[in-house]
């Protein structure tokens, strides 16, 4: 299940989805779009969340300044070079404006306009008020009008509950995925087909954990247990490779393609007792704590979250356990409070490797020795 | 620099505003000890809700010692006894006189002035690298980090307003991190005016008075900000007035560099009025008349044949030898960025109007039609703003690490070709000084065009 099969499969997914009928609307693959909104649209949601290599990268450069963040340079790039593999980019019928960065908008923007793909605008408030969230609200009730236009359905609660439901099942067992002790590269890998795929593939998820269960692996009791926090490992990112490669082995991946979306499970209660769907999403967007577009806490939760997960580990698994911040350069909000995120930790006695990088293979050679340093400090 | 010093010291608001400007750390002592008032450290020009509350917003900086000369020294001393106008009459008297010694002296306020305060953010940018803040970040935040890192925990408070730009609002979550003394009150400003949003952006300016009363442990009223608000619009009227009526028309009061460093002046001082609101407004006030009376009077120098050079941004840093430059290379280079992120919009203030509810239209108005939540809004705002000022070219500082503002290039440059069909260039910036000698060439090959 190696990165190009899993492309040239979502080729064959997404082509299918197109002959049935169904739009895609795609965007960056950070947090807060309401993916069950589209969904209930009968509009297929597509994660942007491929990493990049220097061609990527370069290309961008027609568009953008080389300081913006590595990711939103691959972005691009994929657009304006279309690799083979990529085909399927082709297929996107629209693109999600929003801002959870602002790269995050100039990126989508500049898809949407070169690249001729009509944009939906979905735009996130920054804290977490009472005012914020009737404005998340607000964004919500514009998006479902666009959508219902675009289709000339209404969206029925009915419809929006179901995918809500569905979203919710999917994630709970995606949950139990990230659980798993398994090799990180390999969780990883279906952590990304999971989350590309959706609840289509929750199915092919149980079976892959009923496996794992039934097959236990041994895992090398010499390689050094990481939580990876901060940037995702995007889709043809042979970070995890590194890791691996220099003795250590994610058992926890904290981000966006990962932890960071199963845990956003919205509770049951809730489900049951309320009458609007739309504030359902607006819950999750509330509970969404641990999400780094967000002021003026998120600091406060990542720590809190992180040193929970330490202490828990070391104490049941009796192993060290370090922290990896992977901090795709450029990027506003994971590289900007990295250095405040490494001191707290240190202070509660976590050691962490701020790992900064962009996609250029020139690099490999360094980020392993960094690894390696890391990993040797452990033990 | 000789004549630029030389034409400077005819206006005394300016002379009046470099002052005030570079001795705000004696004056916020004393407003912070001896009269027990609360320091609230303000960026961007989002100081109004902390004076309205009473309290003395601060661009951090400013709490600095700056290394000013003995003689700014000396004319603060000799203004407070005589009057600042007799100060600067006699100035440019025995400037006029020519000696030489004089003018040597005249040269130091403007070093102090404009270079000191260079001299400064280039120091608060190292010391915000040496803290933690990535080198990777705009040449704006590392400053910042700098002057909170070292100056933040004189202030009582934080006044957090969140734009656009997420490494700013990171870089304000930041700011408790950094030190945890002040309180930290925000006004989240939605990032579009949809539905009920203006009420909801009320709500939350409303939560920032109340944080406000929080932290003098008074009540403010409706009345007090509209006081506040009213000196703000006769500010914002002033500061129009000269963009559009002196610095679009073709005689200027003086000659077009010093012209320039007077808006760059305006420019960082905008951000907090030096601290007194009252002050700054007689200043920019007094400023626009003496600028009118020379024009009036003939004094000053004809431009009508100087291409107008609209250069930004310059608030996130930006080159300040750019305007001497372009004078040398026969241009007048205008600065115009508060105008053009709509900060310059007057706030209504009429006795029956809810003034959070004015605060929240303006500031939405600003994040709507200043600067925008895209980039197409934003290139919009740049389009305007040449268009009002009857540009003949655009120079467009590209921060390094500036991932909101400077992003916006490519499609700019592609607007300005077709809509405006005037010359632009880019000019990447990291540090002030750093690359003068690229900045020369850049400006002497785009001042070429108009040859
Ligand atoms: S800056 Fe960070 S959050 Fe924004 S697009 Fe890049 S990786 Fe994502
Ligand atoms: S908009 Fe650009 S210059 Fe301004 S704070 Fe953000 S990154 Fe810095």
């Amino acid at each position: 299940m190696d990165d190009l099969s899993l492309l040239s499969d979502l080729s064959l997914f997404l082509k299918e989805k197109k002959a049935n009928g169904v739009k895609i609307v795609a965007y960056l693959a950070h947090d807060n779009i309401p993916e069950e909104l589209l969904d209930a649209a009968g509009f297929f949601p597509l994660r942007m969340m491929f990493g990049g290599n220097d061609d990527l990268m370069d290309a961008s450069h027609n568009f953008l300044p080389p300081s913006t963040c590595a990711f939103a340079q691959s972005c691009i790039g994929l657009y304006s070079t279309k690799p083979n593999i990529f085909s399927f980019l082709d297929l996107v019928d629209f693109f999600i404006v929003s801002n959870h960065c602002v790269s995050d908008i100039c990126v989508s923007e500049i898809i949407s306009k070169h690249f001729n793909i009509p944009r939906l605008d979905f735009y996130v408030p920054y804290t977490k008020n009472n005012s914020s969230l009737k404005y998340f609200k607000l964004e919500l009730l514009e998006l479902k009008k666009r959508l219902e236009a675009i289709t000339g359905t209404e969206i029925t609660n009915e419809k929006l509950f179901e995918s809500i439901n569905k979203y919710n099942e999917f994630k709970r067992v995606l949950l139990k995925v990230n659980e798993l002790e398994i090799l990180g590269s390999e969780k990883l890998k279906v952590l990304q087909r999971a989350m590309l795929y959706g609840p289509e593939f929750q199915p092919d998820l149980e079976k892959f954990i009923q496996y794992v269960r039934e097959n236990p692996s041994s895992l090398l009791e010499t390689s050094k247990d990481i939580l990876f926090t901060g940037c995702s490992i995007f889709v043809n990112d042979n970070l995890v490779d590194l890791i691996e490669e220099g003795g250590g082995n994610i058992i926890f991946f904290d981000t966006w393609i990962g932890s960071h979306y199963s845990s956003q499970i919205i509770n049951d209660s809730s489900i049951q007792t309320e009458k609007d769907p739309l504030d359902l999403l607006v819950l999750k967007f509330k509970d969404n704590i641990y999400g780094d577009h967000t002021v003026p806490n998120f600091l406060e939760q990542k720590v809190a979250l992180i040193e929970n997960y330490y202490q828990k580990y070391t104490k049941t698994k009796g192993r060290k356990l370090g922290v990896i911040n992977h901090i795709i350069k450029f990027c506003d909000h994971i590289s900007l409070l990295s250095s405040f995120l490494k001191e707290r930790l240190q202070e509660k006695g976590i050691s962490v490797l701020n790992l900064e990088r962009d996609y250029s293979r020139a690099n490999s050679g360094q980020l392993l020795t960094r690894i390696e340093a890391y990993l040797e400090m452990m033990e | 620099m000789s004549l630029i010093a030389d034409e400077i010291i005819q206006f005394s608001s300016v002379l009046r505003m470099a002052y005030n400007l570079l001795t705000g750390r004696n004056y916020l002592k004393r407003k912070k000890f001896r009269e027990k008032e609360k320091l609230v450290a303000v960026t961007l020009p989002f100081s109004d809700l902390a004076f309205a509350a009473g309290t003395i917003p601060v661009f951090p900086i400013r709490m600095h010692q700056f290394e000013i000369s003995q003689y700014l020294t000396y004319l603060g001393s000799a203004s407070s006894i005589f009057g600042w106008n007799t100060v600067s009459n006699f100035l440019g008297f025995i400037r006029n006189l020519g000696i030489n010694e004089i003018s040597k002296i005249v040269d130091d306020i403007i070093e102090d002035v404009i270079d000191v305060i260079n001299k400064k953010y280039n120091e608060m940018y190292d010391i915000g690298i040496e803290n933690g803040i990535s080198s990777d970040f705009c040449y704006g935040l590392k400053s910042l980090v700098g002057m909170h890192v070292t100056k933040g925990s004189n202030v009582d408070a934080c006044l957090n307003v969140t734009i656009r730009c997420s490494a700013y609002n990171k870089y304000l979550e930041s700011l408790k991190a950094i030190n945890k003394g002040p309180k930290q009150i925000w006004v989240d400003i939605p990032p579009r005016n949809i539905g009920n949003a203006i009420e909801l952006l009320t709500n939350n300016v409303s939560n920032a008075i109340k944080e406000f009363e929080n932290l003098t442990g008074k009540t403010i009223t409706d009345n007090q900000i509209r006081d506040h608000f009213k000196i703000g619009n006769q500010v914002k009227r002033a500061y129009k007035n000269i963009i559009y009526e002196i610095s679009a028309s073709d005689f200027y009061p003086c000659n077009p560099a010093t012209f320039s460093e007077i808006m760059a002046l305006l420019s960082i001082s905008f951000q907090d009025y030096n601290s007194n609101a009252p002050r700054y407004r007689d200043n920019i006030m007094a400023l626009e008349r003496e600028m009118r009376e020379r024009i009036r009077k003939g004094i000053g120098m004809d431009v009508a044949d100087r291409p107008r050079i609209f250069v930004t941004p310059m608030f996130g840093g930006w080159e300040p030898k750019s305007h001497e430059i372009i004078y040398e290379l026969g241009g007048r280079a205008l600065y115009a960025d508060w105008e053009l992120l709509r900060m310059l919009e007057e706030i209504p203030t009429s006795s029956h109007s809810n003034p959070a509810e004015e605060y929240a239209r303006f500031l939405m108005n600003a994040t709507e039609t200043g600067i925008g939540c895209d980039n197409d809004k934003l290139t919009d705002s740049y389009l305007r703003m040449a268009r009002d000022l009857n540009a003949d070219g655009l120079i467009f500082f590209q921060l390094f690490g500036c991932h909101s503002i400077s992003n916006c290039y490519t499609m700019l440059r592609e607007k300005v070709r077709r809509e405006l069909e005037i010359p632009t260039t880019a000019i990447t910036f990291n540090k002030i000084g750093e690359n003068v000698e690229q900045v020369k060439t850049r400006l002497g090959a785009f001042m070429e065009m108009f040859r």
